[in-house]
């Protein structure tokens, strides 16, 4: 019945631009499934609240993919308005000055205000230039949080824990006394290193995380406490506390869901559809653990997720249709229901207090998490990273954790490998933007 | 060549136009583009490129992960084309044998031909389901603790188990009407001359299906190096990892998902010189086949 | 074949060898069968069911449900990738496949065969190239090229990039080879023109080579994948194939995965290819063993 809602509205709104020519703009994003209903939703709220534009959203397949194809499209002058790139593709984009227009430029000239302060911290920079500049406008931000079983833990008679040295010396023991695995993740770059380096205060690249420029950036992965992490990874996995399921996302989610695995380390995205689902325990969600050893003052982690941005080489009318609609993404209730909906965090303080307001963390805790902990202490390692070809990076890293957890490798290996590799794929990329 | 009816002067050209029209624009444009692009790197919007020279080539020759999909393909192919060879020559032996249900036997041998290598690869998935899967299961309870998308070895047999058996009826069709092609005197004459049916089939048959078999082992070959790539993309569920891949697959990977044009047309070209000699290699035994029958 | 008859000694054992020859063949069928009747049992039970525990001995009740999710529900803004759609897109590249595939390598064949050409030897060789290098190779410039010509996105982009390979051409050119040469003489004595000639004669001649052709053709253009992948990024362009890309994606990234309606997408993308080889089989199987000669 929804689609049909859904299709007669595109319908419907398809006859109105006939009738008042409005001005129509594409978006091309890599939200499948319920997601991308919520961004139909977005959609039709838009073309319903005014009548001069219509925006039609079009699911590209993964983020990959949608990457990929707006890059073709913008080779070929058939790019559409607005295009969502995630985190891993953000230098890409970025780097490729004039194939976007900064959307606090493109905001400020069509008379919708810009104050980056109105932004949550956690959020200002990751798709900010080096001037800080937003180029990007942060759409659905997510940040990896702990999910944990509460009856599991109860059982245990343990609390979520906050270290990593908690986790290791109280919590997977009596987990796993209790028959539980204590621990599997969803996707190891993103959450045990990208953050990892966020949440214990280290730098993760030369040239300020890259944010300088391309020349000369590389990586700072091969370090000892990120080494030692992922050591501490492998006794837990022979010891019987973490489990890895593969790199595919769900395979590590579904032991969780299934009641095997006690803690369940993915994005505070994920919060929308495992309320959906009918589990059989309750869970809740708290912040990343930190290694007490590294660090005693733990900071925020990166936004994760993707960002909208605005293609160049549109009219300008288009282009005031796309600052209207970003307008329109960015009102508190637009935020409010996207944050509700899909447990992606709100981008605006606005929209964080409106939520607040509402009582939506009275009855939801464990989603306020995410932005919570975006918005813990910054330092200059917390902004986010800009590296060139990081998708390659990230399949890298990926290749070399998946084999030290099923014992090819060696973490020393492995780190030597990756940071050779990804800094080899940093020099081809700094010699394309020749 | 001894045909030669016509002499018309503007029909035949007009009769090959479309075909040469269409293979010089996408064949012949696109390979010469890339052999172009592998001498650059360029940024994938468009913006800049830098001419490197043999750069993309002298990289891809000191990687040692192109080396490991190198080997792993060649493994890979060999397994492949070696399985779906030995089961089809079984299976086309036996069906060659039975009179009653034969023709049930054909077609029930034969149908997955037309299943899409990446329908066939979802099909997979299912059976090795990491929570569910039967095949997973089945190996579970031998011993095997089959783990799709964790082991690189358990996602390697499933890329083979999958390429397998959507290859089989190819060849179970090929071998079937190479035996039915046997005269029946020879069958005979045969049956007279050697009593036990390995020694028959070891003696009469095979060489005489070794034309087939020759033919075979190239399309399988090919097979393996590139039709599977439907196989391997829904395998690995898009996500490379720490998975097996073939060399096709990594030009896709590096060129789609990693957006590095330079690097993906240099693997492109090796692969164009690959199966350059492969093909050389192919007819040159077409010639012999043509020789034998 | 009657030959048992003659040799009463070998009666006993043989019979057992027929027990063994059934087995086997009764094995094969099943290792081909058995996953399609397992995705066809996951079409018949809810989502929910399956996501617990894979594939079962029940039928359920769901099968009428699923097949209308899989066919008229789409998941997209526009309302457009529906399961029939799909379906439509599919058969347009299966029969654009082949029809131009057919065409294009009929009246090639038929220049390089029937005309004194001088450069027919070099339009030989540039035509019989493309059978070196598959798509998979020259994918990237090939992209680029149709994306330059703007292609992406329509039925011509689609199709004409797989139509560069002279398969065709080079299967009717063997086969225009061997039709006595005394036709062309008769016909020219009765005054037939080479277009009518192609037209009155060869085309009725070459019936039975059209229909197994269009066959394996069709059932090559439809289980098309990487290329429909890459050229085709319009929900309503997608092809039940490249919508299976889509299906494992939609099976990863959503809470409670849509088993029923992917699988039976699935179905529904395997089922017409497979109909066409079982129903015309022996077209079929004459067409794929005399290509290779």
């Amino acid at each position: 019945m929804k689609n049909i809602a859904i299709s007669s509205a595109a319908v419907l709104s398809m006859l109105a631009s006939t009738a008042f020519a409005e001005t129509e703009i594409t978006w091309w994003h890599g939200m499948g499934g319920a997601l991308g209903e919520t961004v139909n939703e977005i959609a039709e709220g838009f073309n319903a609240s005014q009548d001069d534009y219509t925006i039609t959203p079009v699911f590209k397949g993964t983020y990959e993919e949608t990457l990929t194809a707006g890059i073709a499209a913008f080779r070929a002058g058939e790019q559409p308005n607005i295009m969502q790139v995630f985190d891993a593709g953000a230098a890409t984009v970025i780097a490729a000055e004039g194939a976007t227009i900064p959307v606090q430029d493109l905001l400020e000239a069509n008379g919708v205000g810009f104050d980056i302060e109105d932004y949550i911290s956690g959020v200002r920079y990751f798709y900010a230039d080096v001037d800080g500049k937003m180029i990007g406008m942060p759409f659905n931000s997510s940040s990896p949080v702990m999910y944990y079983n509460m009856q599991a833990l109860e059982a245990a008679g343990v609390t979520p824990p906050a270290t990593w040295e908690e986790f290791e010396t109280v919590t997977a023991p009596a987990l796993k006394d209790a028959g539980y695995v204590a621990l599997s993740q969803s996707h190891l770059p993103w959450i045990f290193v990208e953050n990892f380096m966020s949440r214990n205060d280290l730098p993760f690249a030369t040239n300020n995380n890259g944010y300088d420029g391309a020349e000369g950036t590389e990586i700072l992965v091969n370090v000892d406490p990120l080494k030692a992490h992922f050591t501490a990874v492998t006794e837990w996995q022979d010891a019987g506390y973490f489990e890895w399921f593969g790199t595919g996302w769900n395979d590590n989610q579904t032991p969780f869901e299934n009641g095997e695995v006690a803690i369940w380390l993915g994005s505070s995205g994920s919060f929308g559809g495992l309320s959906q689902l009918d589990l059989d325990f309750d869970f809740s969600t708290t912040y990343l653990p930190y290694w007490e050893a590294v660090t005693t003052e733990p900071k925020q982690t990166f936004i994760g997720g993707a960002a909208l941005f605005a293609m160049s080489g549109q009219p300008d009318e288009e282009n005031a249709a796309t600052a209207a609609f970003f307008e329109y993404l960015t009102s508190p209730e637009v935020q409010y229901m996207w944050h509700r909906e899909t447990g992606y965090v709100p981008v605006t303080e606005e929209a964080y207090e409106l939520a607040k307001a509402d009582g939506h963390y009275d009855r939801f805790p464990a989603a306020e998490t995410g932005i919570l902990q975006l918005s813990l202490d910054a330092s200059e390692n917390t902004r986010g990273y800009r590296m060139g070809f990081y998708v390659q990076i990230r399949d890298v890293m990926n290749r070399e954790f998946g084999r030290i957890l099923t014992g090819e490798t060696s973490v020393d290996d492995a780190f030597d490998i990756i940071e050779a590799d990804a800094n080899g794929l940093l020099t081809r990329f700094a010699q394309t933007q020749n | 060549m001894k045909r030669a009816g016509f002499t018309t002067r503007w029909l035949p050209i007009l009769l090959l136009l479309p075909q040469l029209v269409i293979i010089a624009v996408f064949f012949y444009w696109p390979a010469a583009h890339a052999v172009q692009s592998s001498f650059y790197l360029e940024d994938p919007f468009g913006f800049g490129s830098s001419f490197v020279g043999f750069d993309n080539y002298t990289h891809l020759a000191q990687s040692s992960e192109y080396a490991r999909i190198a080997k792993f393909t060649l493994l890979f192919t060999i397994l492949v084309t070696f399985f779906s060879l030995a089961l089809a020559l079984v299976l086309a032996v036996k069906a060659d044998n039975v009179i009653r249900g034969a023709k049930t036997y054909r077609t029930l041998l034969m149908w997955v031909y037309a299943v899409a290598p990446p329908v066939a690869g979802f099909i997979g998935l299912l059976m090795l389901n990491q929570t569910w899967g039967p095949l997973a299961e089945l190996a579970k309870s031998v011993g095997w603790d089959f783990k799709l998308g964790v082991n690189f070895a358990d996602t390697a047999a499933a890329m083979v188990l999958v390429s397998v058996w959507k290859q089989v009826p190819v060849n179970f069709i090929f071998f079937l009407s190479g035996l039915q092609s046997i005269p029946k005197s020879v069958r005979e004459a045969a049956l007279i001359d050697a009593k036990s049916s390995f020694r028959r089939f070891w003696d009469v048959t095979f060489p005489l299906l070794a034309p087939t078999g020759f033919f075979l082992l190239v399309i399988n070959i090919t097979y393996a190096l590139f039709d599977t790539f439907g196989v391997v993309d829904v395998l690995v569920k898009g996500e490379p990892g720490n998975n097996p891949m073939t060399l096709v697959y990594k030009v896709y990977v590096d060129g789609f998902r990693g957006n590095d044009i330079g690097g993906s047309s240099a693997q492109s070209v090796i692969l164009m010189v690959l199966v350059l000699a492969l093909t050389i290699f192919q007819f040159r035994l077409i010639e012999r086949r043509i020789h034998y029958t | 074949m009657t030959e048992t008859t003659h040799i009463p000694v070998a009666k006993r054992r043989l019979k057992w060898g027929r027990v063994l020859d059934h087995s086997i063949l009764i094995l094969g069928a099943q290792f081909m069968l058995v996953p399609l009747l397992m995705v066809l049992q996951t079409t018949t039970t809810t989502d929910l069911e399956t996501i617990r525990n894979g594939p079962e001995f029940i039928i359920g009740d769901q099968l009428d449900d699923n097949f209308r999710a899989a066919m008229f529900t789409a998941s997209g803004f526009s309302g457009e990738n529906t399961g029939l759609r799909m379906l439509a897109n599919s058969m347009i590249l299966g029969i654009g496949f082949a029809l131009g595939k057919i065409v294009i390598g009929m009246m090639a064949a038929y220049a390089l065969v029937y005309f004194r050409l001088r450069f027919a030897t070099f339009a030989f060789w540039l035509i019989f190239t493309t059978l070196l290098l598959p798509l998979e190779v020259r994918i990237l410039p090939s992209y680029e090229i149709a994306q330059r010509l703007g292609l992406l996105n329509t039925y011509t982009g689609l199709i004409l990039p797989l139509i560069a390979s002279a398969t065709a051409t080079f299967f009717f050119r063997q086969f225009f080879r061997s039709v006595p040469e005394e036709l062309v003489e008769a016909a020219r004595i009765d005054g037939a023109g080479p277009v009518k000639f192609f037209i009155d004669i060869l085309v009725p001649l070459s019936q039975t080579m059209i229909a197994a052709m269009f066959i394996i053709m069709f059932v090559f253009g439809w289980n098309q994948y990487l290329w429909p992948t890459m050229v085709t990024t319009d929900e309503g362009m997608y092809t039940l194939v490249r919508g299976i890309k889509q299906l494992t994606q939609d099976l990863e990234g959503t809470s409670i995965p849509e088993y029923g309606r992917a699988n039976m997408l699935a179905l529904i993308a395997i089922l017409p290819p497979v109909l066409v080889v079982i129903i015309f089989q022996s077209w079929f199987v004459k067409g794929l063993t005399e290509s290779d000669k």
